[in-house]
């Protein structure tokens, strides 16, 4: 669609876009609709019992009130704990940088060696990333065992096979001439990479890589809750023991955690947009 | 400026990243050495899950595919119910959110609050504290996905919502039109957009963690994999991946498939 209207003249494509807003129009109308029924059909076909729906909002209000004020007594193991989640996100983000950066540049198309290298590496990164890393957790748990460990492993996997497709994009939206003006003075292929590409895509690099600190902070704080440690752990633990009051203040942290990771990260994107 | 400033601020500047690149590398080593982090364990440890990947993981039991369609399809349920309930308050949240529309400031600053609140809140930690009160199941992980699409959706219908074109909106309302005619034909082609686009968004997002809060009591293929794994099923549990795999894929290519069309 988008090369027809491209080789066409100017005034003919503009003729397209506003033939294609009706056609649009039309389409939204049906997903509306088919979105509409299936909306319907899910709510009908979920086994939800709405009596529960209000027995339990009841029971969550009596349940707040037990949460506060929220108990601080253990708050030394879980700040501990936060920590250590934390420090899972931070170890698993830096290798999964490292693996994407030597990843990606054989998986962009304008730099692979070969295209069926290119396509392997993607179809490899769209499966661990498909997985979510909760499971990749469990996996290996049984393999490895409980503990921080794990949990970096399962971090690493997630964020690599993201990482490895925004990195070989960004690297797949560099002008071709960049490439081609080197590649005819001879460059090697590492020196191509690191002098023509590296530069040019470094910017965008960071901002993902931040991007994908941001969500691994957020996922390291649940990792705990199947036992691959850090502050997941402690809120099931209070959950298990009905201690609301003590789960209400690990939730607190939590919150805390990845509400001010999102003011930082906003503020760094803030200063690499502004650069 | 002269020269030998532009030098100096250029070698200042080399230093600040320097020091960035140093800062991060002192914090990862720290990190990994109270993890108990080794590269000799990242070695055994792969080894170890790919061993157990491919003795005990694989194959998958196709025998047990028709016992997992109604959680799978549960999954999807939830998370598309959860979308649109989500999606519609978010939507009339939004409104109070957004600077440019909401009535008060004080209420804009609530409102803002309120939902990093829901979305700073990871989903699987929303149901391990709904299931105190709302036992487990189905009911739980659709709430909990709720809670977050409110969260993040608000956010970002209402940063749609700053960005619409005031000019457009004046230039209907000059024309007579009536407070709904302004709604319907200036401010909603500009929201629009931004509101399937991010629904969407959500969509995906929403399968991902449907997957997993069944994990923790929210119902669908979570809990199969999280309880065949304690039984040591492991040809059911591989077979639940696959299908969490093609969910998430096809959900992405469905998205995908909207997104050209309607957007």
């Amino acid at each position: 669609m988008k090369g027809k209207t491209m080789s066409i003249d100017k005034l003919s494509s503009i003729n397209i876009a506003e033939a294609n807003k009706p056609r649009k129009n039309n389409a939204l109308l049906i997903v509306l609709i088919l979105g509409g029924i299936f909306f319907f059909f899910s709510l009908s076909q979920l086994p939800i019992d709405y009596s529960k729906l209000i027995e339990g909002s009841a029971k969550f209000l009596s349940t707040l009130t037990v949460m506060l004020p929220p108990d601080m007594t253990y708050w030394r193991e879980v700040l501990l704990a936060a920590l250590e989640s934390l420090q899972v996100a931070i170890v698993g983000t830096v290798i999964a940088i490292i693996l994407g950066l030597l990843l990606s540049f054989p998986a962009a198309e304008n730099l692979t060696p070969h295209p069926s290298i290119a396509w392997g590496i993607k179809g490899f990164a769209s499966f661990l990333r498909a997985i979510p890393t909760l499971i990749w957790a469990l996996i290996f748990i049984v393999a490895v065992g409980m503990g921080p460990f794990t949990g970096i492993l399962a971090i690493t996997v997630g964020a690599t096979g993201m990482l490895i497709k925004v990195f070989s994009q960004s690297i797949e939206e560099i002008d071709e001439g960049v490439i081609e003006a080197m590649k005819a003075t001879g460059a090697s292929w590492t020196s191509i990479v690191i002098h023509g590409v590296i530069p040019t895509v470094l910017t965008a690099f960071l901002a993902w890589c931040i991007l994908r600190l941001e969500g691994d902070i957020a996922e390291s704080t649940i990792l705990g809750a199947v036992g691959a440690g850090g502050i997941g752990w402690e809120l099931m633990h209070a959950m298990r023991l009905y201690k609301f009051d003590q789960a209400f203040f690990v939730a607190l942290v939590i919150f805390a955690m990845v509400f001010s990771v999102e003011l930082v990260t906003n503020r760094l994107k803030m200063r690499l947009k502004t650069k | 400026m002269n020269a030998v400033d532009v030098q100096k601020a250029r070698k200042i500047k080399k230093l600040q990243t320097w020091l960035i690149v140093l800062g991060i590398v002192v914090i990862t080593i720290w990190s990994g050495i109270e993890t108990d982090f080794s590269f000799e364990s990242l070695i055994f440890g792969s080894r170890e899950a790919a061993t157990f990947v491919f003795t005990d993981l694989l194959p998958p039991d196709f025998t047990v595919i028709t016992g997992l369609i109604k959680p799978a399809l549960d999954t999807i349920y939830m998370s598309f119910v959860a979308m649109v309930i989500g999606a519609v308050i978010a939507a009339f949240l939004s409104v109070f959110t957004a600077a440019t529309t909401s009535p008060h400031p004080a209420l804009q600053v609530f409102m803002r609050a309120y939902s990093s609140l829901f979305r700073n809140i990871p989903v699987l930690i929303w149901t391990i504290l709904l299931t105190a009160s709302f036992g487990l199941g189905a009911l739980v992980g659709t709430l909990s996905l709720i809670m977050v699409s409110v969260g993040v959706l608000t956010r970002a219908f209402a940063e749609v919502l700053e960005e619409i074109d005031e000019g457009q909106v004046e230039a209907i309302r000059a024309t007579g039109a009536n407070y709904f005619k302004v709604l319907a034909q200036g401010v909603l082609p500009q929201f629009s957009p931004g509101f399937f686009g991010w629904s969407l968004y959500m969509l995906e997002i929403n399968v991902r963690a449907s997957t997993i809060i069944g994990m923790v009591g929210g119902g669908g293929l979570g809990f199969v994999i999280q309880s065949n794994i304690k039984l040591f099923q492991y040809g059911q549990v591989s077979m639940a991946i696959i299908l969490v795999l093609v969910i998430v894929l096809l959900t992405e290519w469905l998205t995908n498939q909207i997104r050209e069309r309607i957007i």
